[in-house]
């Protein structure tokens, strides 16, 4: 029996053996640290992530290293360290490319539902957009780059029957990577394998035949509390009938229009909005040019071409708030696939040689009456300053109209775990 | 001297349809164009990924019409996977059409609805606030009641299969991820929390006999309106019959001639060409042996409504035979009975669904078949708009090596250019000045087709008109920007 150690979080008493690591031992005293790279077993835990931040006697250490001493005063949940930690998750979704929306770990995914936990909208640091590649050469596994945080569980954990490593890290610093080595991987067999990949805490491990996104509803953090606090949503309806209505213009970008067709999945209560609000500018209706200001502007979709950007511009300067509504408005989104492709080369395979047309040759589309494609698609507030972010491909309908009516009519809103999603 | 063009940067918001249009020496219009200005480059960057994530991937195309992407991807990844529409189980076949039925008739309600029906009921020449949906609802609130469930019908059926509205994930290689359980099929069938599905069959009666009403009351314009031949495109099953999911393309010329005579789906590439133009991102495909001037097909409901011998559901059948009875035996060319045509299919789609909706497989526990890896998958579906074909080529190490994709409003693409030149001439031929009437009914031709530019680019219905109106030099002599 390891003796009992008492120390604080917060101030609050805890206990717990001598020399846990404090991700557990906050745990076992009902306090939860958000935690990565941190997986059960391993021992000692791997540290690489840094995202259970705390501070033990004013200075700031990874919890899953600190063993649990008599008397430690360890600080947790203040504003510095919450936006600390928020800040390591915002760097990863920065540093790879997390396409939520494409990848089938989406829901299950232990960096998603730790943005989920942590409130990110939008990563502070812009996207690196590094072009890192899809490995298919070994036999079971197909490992996806893009999604590695190099949290090193593979390389610690996945071992042949015979006890050699399958993954190992190549490199150093920034330059780092997950290296497999084929000889051993081939020896997994398939159970081996699939556990390798739901070891994976994104979807960089992925067994072929094996994986399947499902459906909303289904997955991990659908049904388990990432951590988020859910509070009973409380959106207040609008303000007195008889006082000027609001006005908003809505536009889609380099989107899908989805963002738009959530706007209108609110159904019935449109009746209802469209009493209190006005659509301005805004293809949903006729009018194409701003001839008054309007009170909010909902952007969908980011910015491929120079129109767009002359848009967004249009929008900033006729609206009081701007809202990036989707995961393309916010960074670029799925269309942000081709920033790792030069221009040319989409351009190239589109026109270049789909189904040829012999007689004509070769012709790709470029013209006065087009708008120059920029280099790669950029989110809104690399051009202007957007004001709120609300998360989705597309957001919850709910969602977009909670905020909505915070923002025209100040009602009081929460949003719940449902309504916050990155796919 | 006129000047180039200069666009300016209010003028190009949303500027995803522009039109130009070109006169000669005696102010006729020579050439008259339908710009599509945006380019994602999907079938590039889809390259490298693993096929299998394809269905959830390649739906991002459209957030109108979602499901469409999703079903072709995922009946071209069956292929992928040795799996051909007819090996999948009876649960997961019924499944995935529970699924695209209910997303053509959430599309249909939201084009007539939401898009078109402001046009109708207040005129072409309304101001420009009355034409939107908003105004329709205070208008007619009854009316819009009605249209906003009927698209929520739809919308509710995708999110119980799919999991959520739009771009929900349904679909998986080689079946479906799920069935229906009994409590999810009342919830459609006993009328408590939604309308039933039978109060969908009946509102779409309703609103069909409104636009029987309203062609009898308008045929003088909307029988020549943007009326010009040509071929016309659509899948049909093994009997003849309108199909939407699964079937074999057919197309006809303007008289009624069959010109591609019922081939599988996977052979479109024998049959097809696509050709480009410099001053529009969207491609225009056409039939091979017809070439590039006469193979150019319309499609989508009219067209779909044109090549079938019969629909499978009596009461769409006998709306058909109404129709026909109309416009008359031969194919229909008038582009403003697309509207008709696609009442005809919203109620089809709401029969099927009640079909499907009472048919025990739906709650059926077989959902994934396995085969063999084939090296390339097609999957051909009618989207709302018309055939969505999805062409896929993938390695043995289950990496894309190449993607093409030509989706529905690709094919109107030539349509639509006829549409505008067609209106154009008519209307502006001959004056010096473009009026605001002029650019109205160009965009009520262009809105007929229902373009979906989110899947060729970004912008519903009514997009922002810019018209150029050149002289026989190519010189700039007016310009309006419809707003």
């Amino acid at each position: 029996m390891k003796k009992i150690v008492n120390f604080t979080i917060d101030g609050k008493p805890c206990q717990a053996p001598e020399g846990e690591n404090l991700v557990k031992a906050a745990a076992a005293n009902g306090i939860k640290i958000p935690s990565l790279c941190y997986y059960e077993h391993i021992d000692p835990p791997l540290g690489t992530c840094r995202v259970c931040m705390v501070k033990v006697d004013k200075k700031a250490f990874a919890a899953c290293t600190i063993k649990a001493k008599e008397g430690m005063q360890v600080e947790f949940n203040v504003p510095e360290l919450n936006d600390a930690r928020k800040a390591m998750v915002e760097m990863m979704f920065a540093e790879g490319n997390h396409f939520c929306p494409a990848c089938e770990k989406s829901g299950d995914c232990d960096l998603q539902g730790l943005g989920y936990r942590l409130g990110v909208t939008i990563s502070r640091f812009p996207h690196l957009f590094l072009n890192r590649f899809i490995d298919y050469r070994p036999k079971r596994i197909v490992v996806e780059h893009n999604r590695c945080i190099l949290c090193r569980r593979c390389v610690e954990e996945v071992n042949t029957k015979d006890g050699f490593p399958v993954f190992s890290f190549l490199n150093r610093g920034a330059s780092t990577e997950v290296r497999v080595d084929y000889d051993q991987e081939a020896k997994l067999d398939e159970e081996e394998a699939i556990k390798a990949m739901h070891l994976c805490p994104t979807g960089a491990i992925l067994v072929r035949g094996k994986t399947q996104p499902r459906p909303r509803g289904e997955r991990k953090y659908d049904l388990q509390d990432a951590g988020q606090t859910v509070s009973t949503p409380k959106a207040g309806m609008a303000p007195l009938k008889g006082q000027p209505k609001k006005v908003i213009a809505t536009t889609s970008l380099a989107g899908c229009f989805g963002c738009h067709m959530s706007l209108l999945d609110i159904d019935e209560e449109l009746m209802d909005v469209i009493e209190v609000v006005d659509i301005s500018k805004s293809p949903l209706t006729d009018i194409k040019k701003f001839n008054r200001r309007c009170d909010v502007g909902l952007i969908e979709g980011g910015c491929c071409n120079d129109e767009n950007v002359e848009v967004l511009k249009a929008f900033r300067a006729n609206c009081d708030i701007l809202v990036a509504v989707g995961e393309c408005a916010i960074w670029g989104g799925l269309p942000a696939m081709r920033n790792f492709v030069p221009l040319e080369e989409c351009l190239n395979e589109a026109y270049g040689h789909a189904t040829s047309d012999l007689e004509q040759g070769k012709v790709i589309p470029h013209h006065e009456d087009l708008p120059e494609l920029l280099d790669r698609v950029y989110g809104c507030n690399e051009i202007v300053e957007i004001d709120y972010y609300i998360p989705g491909c597309p957001p919850d309908a709910s969602h977009i109209w909670k905020v909505l009516k915070n923002i025209l009519f100040g009602a009081d809103y929460s949003i719940i775990k449902s309504e916050f999603k990155y796919d | 001297m006129g000047k180039k063009i200069i666009i300016d940067p209010v003028t190009r918001v949303e500027g995803h349809g522009r039109v130009t249009v070109h006169l000669d020496d005696h102010n006729e219009v020579s050439e008259a164009r339908f710009h599509i200005v945006e380019f994602r480059g999907f079938e590039r960057f889809i390259q490298g990924h693993p096929y299998w994530e394809v269905p959830a991937l390649v739906q991002r195309l459209c957030g109108i019409c979602p499901v469409s992407h999703h079903l072709a991807a995922a009946k071209a990844v069956d292929r992928l996977e040795g799996l051909d529409p007819e090996d999948l189980s009876p649960t997961a076949d019924k499944i995935r059409r529970m699924l695209h039925y209910g997303q053509i008739f959430q599309s249909h309600a939201l084009h007539f609805f939401y898009l078109a029906a402001p046009d109708l009921l207040f005129g072409l020449d309304a101001p420009v606030e009355q034409r939107n949906v908003a105004a329709l609802a205070i208008a007619n609130k009854e009316l819009a009641r009605k249209g906003i469930l009927m698209r929520k019908f739809g919308q509710e059926i995708i999110r119980v299969i799919a999991g959520k509205r739009i771009h929900g994930i349904a679909a998986v290689p080689g079946g479906v991820y799920k069935s229906m359980t009994a409590e999810e099929r009342d919830y459609f069938l006993d009328g408590q929390e939604l309308p039933s599905v039978d109060q969908m069959i009946e509102w779409s009666l309703e609103v069909l006999a409104f636009i029987k009403n309203y062609h009898e009351k308008n045929a003088g314009w909307l029988d020549v309106f943007a009326a010009y031949t040509s071929g016309h495109m659509g899948l049909v099953n093994a009997d003849g019959a309108l199909e939407l999911y699964h079937g074999r393309l057919r197309a006809i010329d303007a008289q009624g001639n069959i010109t591609l005579k019922d081939v599988p789906d996977e052979y479109y590439r024998r049959y097809f060409s696509e050709g480009v133009e410099r001053w529009t991102y969207l491609k225009f495909p056409y039939l091979t042996h017809l070439g590039r001037d006469k193979g150019w097909n319309r499609v989508g409901p009219l067209a779909r409504i044109n090549v079938c011998d019969y629909i499978t559901t009596p009461l769409a059948e006998k709306e058909r035979q109404d129709f026909k009875a109309y416009s008359g035996v031969m194919p229909n060319n008038r582009t403003m009975f697309y509207h008709w045509a696609r009442l005809i299919e919203l109620l089809h789609c709401a029969e099927i669904m009640r079909d499907l909706l009472h048919d025990p497989d739906i709650l059926g526990s077989d959902l994934v078949r396995t085969g063999q890896r084939r090296s390339e998958g097609i999957g051909v579906v009618e989207a709302p708009r018309g055939t969505l074909i999805h062409h896929y080529e993938a390695n043995e190490r289950g990496k894309l090596t190449r993607c093409n994709l030509i989706v529905s409003t690709t094919h109107n693409n030539e349509a639509m250019n006829r549409a505008v030149r067609e209106v154009a001439r008519q209307s502006m031929g001959g004056h010096p000045s473009i009026t605001d009437a002029m650019l109205n009914q160009v965009e009520v031709a262009i809105r007929a087709y229902d373009p979906c530019l989110s899947c060729a680019t970004h912008a519903v219905g009514q997009m922002p008109l810019q018209v150029s109106l050149f002289d026989a030099n190519g010189i700039l002599i007016d310009e309006r920007l419809r707003s």
